[in-house]
């Protein structure tokens, strides 16, 4: 800035007849000068960086919000989720998870989330529908057991799987289910969801999910349930079932309402720790994005720095040079 | 020896504790369960559990599921469960008055269907109550 001065005072003092009568004048204009050079040519390199450091200062604020929301929701979620894994474990006891059973229709029912921003978790559990739908195709086709091979069938959970889903698997989409998180997920809505799938009269129905490990574990879980036909069958061969005495109804009926309860069960289990996956994996994300936000506003800040310096020193070149020509 | 009483609803484990009997109310009526009875799957009904610890009953409403039995083990699934102490005696007593009224001015099978689910969960809840 001295430098600056020293060489106005030089203009002033070489110059001095033309820049007298123009002192007056001048001293105001430089005022007005010097604010639309600062906002115009000094500035117009450096306008372009701080609009682009303003941008990525207010992505970098909102995605640290994102983030603290996310993991607030996490924190809440996370008992919920644990208690609801308490159920799922006697049905699994009493009647087994049987992975590989073969049918003739067979019902795949991926959880998704219906917001984005989360991460990978859709993108995992989509995969694995596909690779699942095609293992289940191929292992049919392997066992030639003479059958016609399996009718698939997508009931798709959350939008972003529906999203990712209809493009190359639409015909086997069989419905969507929308904004099951918009209030809290209960039991009666996971019962009334199992309702429908069971109107589809599967044979198995494998429920592909995040399974939330911890906060920076979400694993991705395929929950088989088969229908009461297929645990007759698979009874029938002799299983757990025939160590009890059945009170109430026989064992068709009994099977029938076990399937149910567990289908319902296994739902509510597969939305609870889906979503708890997808807030865990969204504050993760939204962590990511703050630290890439804040290193390239430091890079940013750097590369204001050098222009503006560089155009300083530019300016001033110009002034001094343009005193030394009037002196020399 | 005692049986160990598991009663598990989909949101939470409700219950998880030692007693000497336990009686269920199954489609088919009360059944009791004692130290080394026979495995057994049961339906239950809507309606009320009595779980004895030495002399004492608790008594816990229950609204449909199943009940397992085996090697004192006794595993209680259910739809939901309430027990005496989330349940106030006058709203219960008025809740289960109104579901009697209801069930019995209802008309049409789909009317009398719902009343009677209404009327049964009002009426376990009252149970639990009145117990005490």
């Amino acid at each position: 800035m001295s430098l600056r001065r020293a060489g106005l005072a030089l203009l002033r003092q070489q110059g001095a007849p033309l820049v007298e009568s123009l002192s007056a004048t001048t001293q105001q204009a430089q005022g007005a000068v010097r604010e639309a050079v600062e906002g115009c040519s000094r500035g117009v390199s450096t306008l372009a960086v701080k609009q682009r450091m303003k941008s990525v200062g207010n992505i970098q604020k909102i995605t640290k919000a994102m983030k603290m929301v996310a993991a607030s929701k996490m924190r809440s979620a996370t008992a919920a989720t644990e208690n609801s894994r308490g159920i799922v474990q006697p049905f699994l006891r009493m009647l087994g998870d049987m992975p590989d059973t073969q049918g003739a229709k067979a019902v795949f029912v991926p959880v998704t989330s219906d917001k984005g921003l989360c991460g990978g978790i859709n993108s995992t559990v989509c995969k694995y529908t596909r690779a699942t739908v095609k293992a289940v195709r191929d292992g049919a086709a392997a066992a030639d057991s003479g059958e016609a091979a399996p009718e698939m069938m997508l009931v798709v959970m959350g939008e972003k799987g529906r999203a990712q889903l209809q493009r190359d698997m639409r015909d086997n989409i069989y419905g969507t289910v929308a904004d099951t998180n918009k209030v809290k997920i209960t039991f009666p809505e996971a019962s009334a969801i199992a309702e429908e799938l069971l109107k589809t009269e599967y044979d198995t129905a494998r429920i592909l999910y995040n399974r939330f490990v911890s906060a920076i574990n979400q694993k991705p879980t395929i929950a088989t349930v088969l229908s009461p036909d297929a645990l007759e069958r698979a009874a029938a061969e002799g299983g757990a079932m025939d160590s009890y005495e059945l009170e109430g109804p026989d064992r068709p009926e009994m099977l029938m309402d076990l399937a149910e309860f567990q289908l319902a069960a296994t739902l509510y289990n597969s939305m609870m720790e889906n979503n708890c996956s997808e807030q865990s994996s969204r504050m993760s994300a939204m962590e990511n994005s703050t630290k890439n936000a804040g290193e390239m506003l430091g890079k940013l800040t750097l590369t204001y720095n050098r222009t503006r310096q560089a155009s300083i020193t530019t300016e001033l070149i110009e002034i001094i040079s343009g005193a030394t020509a009037l002196a020399g | 020896m005692t049986l160990q009483v598991c009663i598990m609803t989909p949101d939470r484990i409700f219950w998880n504790d030692q007693a000497d009997e336990i009686i269920l109310p199954t489609n088919t009526g009360q059944m009791g369960v004692l130290t080394n009875h026979a495995p057994l799957i049961t339906a239950l009904d809507i309606g009320v559990t009595l779980i004895r610890s030495n002399s004492n009953w608790n008594p816990v409403a229950l609204m449909g599921g199943f009940a397992l039995v085996k090697q004192n083990q006794v595993t209680i699934l259910v739809n939901e469960a309430e027990s005496a102490q989330t349940i106030g005696v006058d709203e219960a007593e008025i809740a289960f008055q109104e579901a009697k009224t209801k069930l019995e001015q209802s008309q049409g099978e789909k009317q009398r269907v719902e009343a009677t689910f209404v009327f049964k969960r009002a009426r376990a809840r009252y149970q639990v109550v009145k117990q005490l």
